[in-house]
């Protein structure tokens, strides 16, 4: 299927919390609760329609175990979006984003879209970690946030597909030189030619991908 | 004036027959097939044709050749045919009875070329250097049936060594295009030369029965430019210069005085060996007989001559083979393979062939013969046959029978010769490979030096190993005697899934091969205490404690996270609260306390699965997990040491076997393997279905070629697919997704047989890639086996 742009997504985050969860209920609809543990990274696509534009989104869901940490930082370069997923059921989780955000600082482009997940957030009687402290990393940061259930599809669409926006927008803005691949965005077929996107933000200027 | 052309081409065994120098024609040698496309039987069709098309040998144009360029279509093949209509060179027309003025100048008979091992399948001919005009050509006719040996066999394979005899035909090479000529001497046997073309091309082995190799250099010195190799005194190169001037002085055929350096000459040793013996005769014949399979029906047609030509650069290469397997097959007698097997021949034994081992009665030959010495028993290992429409490829195992053959499309071999250079290249690098890999491996080293050009065939695979041979391996009190045949076995054919839970216990080393019956009885007993004791140490843990135990606590929750998300498609741990799920828990977790060092690591629960799996009782399966992280254990340690060794150890593998696709990885920055990381990881868990990923970790845990027997697999996978991986211009990520989604979709008995012979291929070379103490070797110290891990690993 042709595509304007082609996304790299990476999903990041403490084992456990759900990312390989999330990524399925994103690319397939569904849910499922036994699901073997990544090792490595796996990898899942969906296209989306971002102002009237078919976007690609590659997705690598990674090992989330400390021991992986070498490995799964290679799998930065060239990203343009990531999902940093805690669970907001166990504190530790939250507690560890911030050597996650340093690492994807340190190892991915600067331009790298941030989305704060809390997933699980179906299990609020288990909470342990609250929304609000999630707003606040999330501030601080620099990155935007919601609480998702991959149970419930709640919030899944919108973690992507606001991610996706947010991208979208940066290429319209100027932000990224889209012929520079290390952005982690691809131009596709019928995409947008020119070093650095439509500086004024039309979309009717970009044309092209006529689905 | 003589037209050749005007002549009918007669069929081609009379052509050879008639010995006649009208075969001085320039041809890119695909034309003996069809004479004439206008009628032509087999459905040739002269798509174009041009008179006066003339080359310049030389500048002269008194030298000038003038031709009918044909082209001719033949199926999807598309035939270049440029024969000579008249020659304008004034050059002596009265050579004695030659009327087109060639001139003999080099005439030796009885050489031979070898195109299968069987004596019988020798084909013998005249070896000549002509010279017209400024030019000397090099021809090899074969001699007529009657001359030949052949006269043991039956009619129909007489008719066909009559057309074998026709394809490997040499007519008409001009000397200047031939880049190399390699000498070689053996101090038994017969001298051969080994003649490659500039565009790449080999003819197969030249056999000096009769010598000649010094003359016959000698002979080519006097007219082209002729230079001994720097590197190798054995190989003499034509026309090796840069400055064109002095390539066009050269043919200009000025005697020159290029000293072929007066180290030992050839030595004429053994000038007339006796050609045949009958014994050597009736072996051969009956080999044919017992595996006439091997001559299937060919259909004669132009693809067949074009295709010889990439045969006989097989069958250089399966000198090479010849030679590896030899000595493959000799060490291998010396394990003595099976311990039932027969010793009543008086030649060596055929260790090699489980098949004789599994049947006594059958009785094949068996010796591989490095030189062609007429005493020693005809070879049985691969040969390469002849083709037809398609490049037909067959390889006989080690018994001689035919394993497996196929056909491969030749539209690149038409290629070929549009543009021999570029597109060889592209062939040898693609189809051959490819095709290749389904009968074993074809090793293309280094596919720009024929020196190294290797090829070693992977042993077809066997049936798996049943109970009743496995009990034919144990002593009356209960020792394995001959761990290594047993080993090998297990390489060979992996074991059925109703004893391994006895075989992987020696595997993985939980049992001694040397131990008793009685001795592992005693075991399992002690173990089992011995592992409750290690158990313990955590059930007993009470939840007050625990909550003062970070670490248990952190241990503890990933164990039981993972635990559930561990082969849950299969029956044996599916569903809600099955019990093997929590044997996995209580493994893993016993596991982290005896190993405390190291801990528990993802992964872990993808290799006790399958032990469990097939145990099917806690405390053996823990003793054989421990055994297995003795030699994995350092793949999960927290600095990644493990895996980084093996990684690296990969990489130079890959930079050994295949420098072409080590330098794309290099290019392309993907040198540190990381795509392979899983794979190595959990042994290939991940790529294969259940069962034969338990075959493909039998096979491994012999350790019998090898102790990273898996790193060959990895180079075997990836080899498999390099010229989709090159053509494709991968980068990283793609690449990564690429191998990632080879999961479920690789062969696993292809891979072994790949993997066994670039482990053989590599042999030494191999072996000093991998640094001492990379898994899944034993660590070389016990000191300190896993470095002590930050305060925050869990």
């Amino acid at each position: 299927m042709s595509y304007a742009y082609l996304f790299k997504y990476i999903i990041i985050g403490d084992t456990g919390v759900g990312k390989s969860c999330l990524l399925l209920q994103f690319t397939d609809k569904r849910f499922q609760p036994v699901h073997d543990l990544t090792i490595g990274v796996e990898f899942g696509a969906r296209m989306i329609t971002i102002d009237n534009k078919p976007i690609k989104l590659q997705i690598w869901d990674t090992a989330g175990q400390e021991s992986f940490r070498s490995i799964t930082r290679s799998y930065y370069r060239g990203a343009a979006g990531a999902l940093l997923v805690y669970d907001i059921t166990r504190r530790e989780t939250f507690n560890h984003l911030a050597s996650w955000l340093e690492d994807a600082r340190q190892h991915a482009n600067a331009n790298m879209t941030i989305m704060l997940i809390g997933n699980k957030c179906d299990l609020a009687h288990r909470r342990a970690v609250s929304t609000e402290e999630g707003e606040q990393f999330a501030k601080e940061h620099g990155l935007i946030f919601m609480e998702a259930s991959a149970k419930t599809a709640q919030n899944v669409e919108e973690a992507f597909i606001s991610t996706a926006a947010t991208i979208y927008k940066k290429i319209q803005d100027g932000v990224f030189d889209v012929s520079n691949e290390s952005y982690g965005i691809k131009v596709g077929y019928g995409g947008i030619p020119g070093p650095s996107g439509g500086r004024d933000g039309s979309a009717s200027q970009a044309g092209g991908c006529c689905s | 004036m003589q037209e050749p052309e005007l002549h009918d081409l007669s069929d081609d065994s009379d052509y050879a027959a008639s010995q006649q120098q009208r075969e001085l024609r320039i041809m890119s040698r695909t034309d003996s097939g069809k004479r004439s496309g206008d009628n032509d039987p087999d459905g040739a069709e002269v798509v174009f044709v041009k008179d006066n098309v003339t080359i310049h040998p030389t500048q002269y144009a008194s030298e000038r050749i003038s031709g009918r360029l044909r082209l001719i279509k033949h199926g999807a093949l598309l035939f270049m045919e440029l024969r000579i209509m008249s020659r304008t060179d004034s050059g002596k027309r009265s050579g004695d009875n030659d009327p087109d003025g060639a001139e003999v100048v080099f005439v030796k008979d009885n050489v031979t070329i070898h195109p299968t091992q069987y004596a019988s399948e020798r084909i013998s001919g005249r070896l000549r250097l002509i010279k017209h005009g400024a030019l000397l050509f090099m021809t090899w006719i074969p001699y007529k049936e009657k001359i030949d040996s052949t006269t043991h066999c039956s009619s129909s394979n007489t008719k066909l060594s009559e057309i074998d005899r026709n394809l490997y035909t040499i007519r008409a090479v001009p000397v200047t295009d031939i880049r190399s000529i390699r000498r070689h001497t053996p101090t038994f046997g017969w001298q051969y030369l080994i003649i490659v073309l500039s565009s790449g091309l080999a003819f197969p082995p030249l056999y000096f029965y009769n010598g000649g190799v010094r003359e016959f250099l000698a002979t080519i010195k006097q007219h082209v430019f002729l230079v001994r190799s720097v590197g190798d005194s054995n190989v003499f190169l034509v026309n090796d210069f840069q400055d064109p001037l002095q390539r066009s002085l050269s043919s200009l055929e000025l005697p020159r005085a290029v000293s072929i350096s007066n180290t030992s000459t050839p030595t004429l040793a053994s000038s007339a060996p006796q050609i045949e013996n009958s014994e050597r005769i009736d072996d051969g014949s009956s080999s044919i007989s017992q595996y006439g399979g091997r001559h299937g029906p060919k259909i004669h047609d132009p693809a067949r001559d074009l295709s010889i030509q990439v045969l006989e650069k097989f069958s250089l290469v399966t000198k090479f083979a010849r030679e590896t397997t030899t000595h493959l097959l000799r060490e291998i007698q010396n394990d003595g393979f099976l311990a039932n097997d027969t010793k009543k021949q008086s030649q060596p034994p055929s260790n090699d062939n489980h098949e004789t081992g599994l049947n006594d009665a059958q009785s094949v030959p068996n010796e591989i013969s490095v030189t062609p010495d007429p005493l020693e028993k005809p070879l049985n290992e691969v040969l390469w046959l002849g083709c037809s429409n398609n490049l037909e490829l067959r390889a006989c195992s080690f018994d001689g029978k035919v394993i497996d053959q196929w056909y491969e499309l030749s539209v690149y071999i038409r290629l070929y010769y549009l543009d021999g250079r570029v597109l060889n290249e592209f062939w040898k690098e693609t189809h051959f490979e490819e095709a290749a890999t389904r009968v074993g491996t074809f090793e293309l080293v280094n596919s720009k030096e024929f020196d190294k050009l290797t090829l070693v065939w992977g042993q077809p695979r066997q049936p798996p190993l049943g109970s009743e041979e496995w009990a034919t391996f144990f002593d009356a009190e209960g020792r394995i005697m001959d761990s290594k045949s047993l080993r090998k076995r297990i390489f060979y054919g992996g074991v059925e899934h109703q004893i391994r839970n006895e075989v992987w216990k020696f595997l993985l080393g939980y049992h001694e091969y040397d131990s008793t019956y009685a001795e592992r009885e005693y075991l399992a007993s002690v173990k089992k205490t011995d592992y409750e004791t290690l158990k313990s140490q955590w059930q007993s843990i009470s939840p007050a404690q625990a909550r003062r135990f970070t670490k248990f606590r952190e241990r503890k929750g990933l164990i039981e996270k993972d635990v559930v998300r561990t082969d849950r498609s299969a029956s044996f741990y599916d569903g809600d609260d099955n019990p093997n799920v929590t044997l996995l828990l209580n493994i893993l977790l016993t596991y982290s306390f005896y190993n405390f060092d190291l801990g528990y690591c993802q992964g872990m629960s993808d290799l006790l699965s399958p032990i469990l799996f097939v145990m099917k009782d806690e405390s053996e399966s823990f003793w054989c997990f421990v055994s297995l992280m003795e030699r994995l254990g350092p793949n999960f340690n927290r600095d990644q040491n493990g895996m980084h060794s093996q990684l690296f150890a990969l990489s130079k593998l890959v930079e050994l076997l295949d420098s072409p696709l080590h330098n794309y990885f290099r290019q392309n920055d993907c040198l540190n393997y990381f795509f392979c990381f899983r794979w190595v990881l959990i042994q290939f868990k991940r790529e294969f279905d259940f069962e034969k990923m338990m075959r493909l970790w039998e096979v491994l845990w012999t350790h019998y070629l090898s102790e990273h027997f898996h790193l060959y697999v990895c180079v075997a996978i990836l080899k498999k697919h390099r010229s989709k991986i090159i053509g494709e211009q991968m980068d990283f990520d793609t690449l990564l997704k690429f191998i990632n989604e080879l999961s479920g979709h690789i062969d696993l008995d292809v891979t072994i047989r790949d993997a066994e012979a670039l482990c053989i291929c590599a042999g030494e070379n191999g072996a000093a890639c991998i640094p001492p103490g990379t898994p899944a070797s034993l660590p070389i110290e016990t000191d300190l086996l896993y470095p002590l891990q930050d305060d925050n690993e869990i």
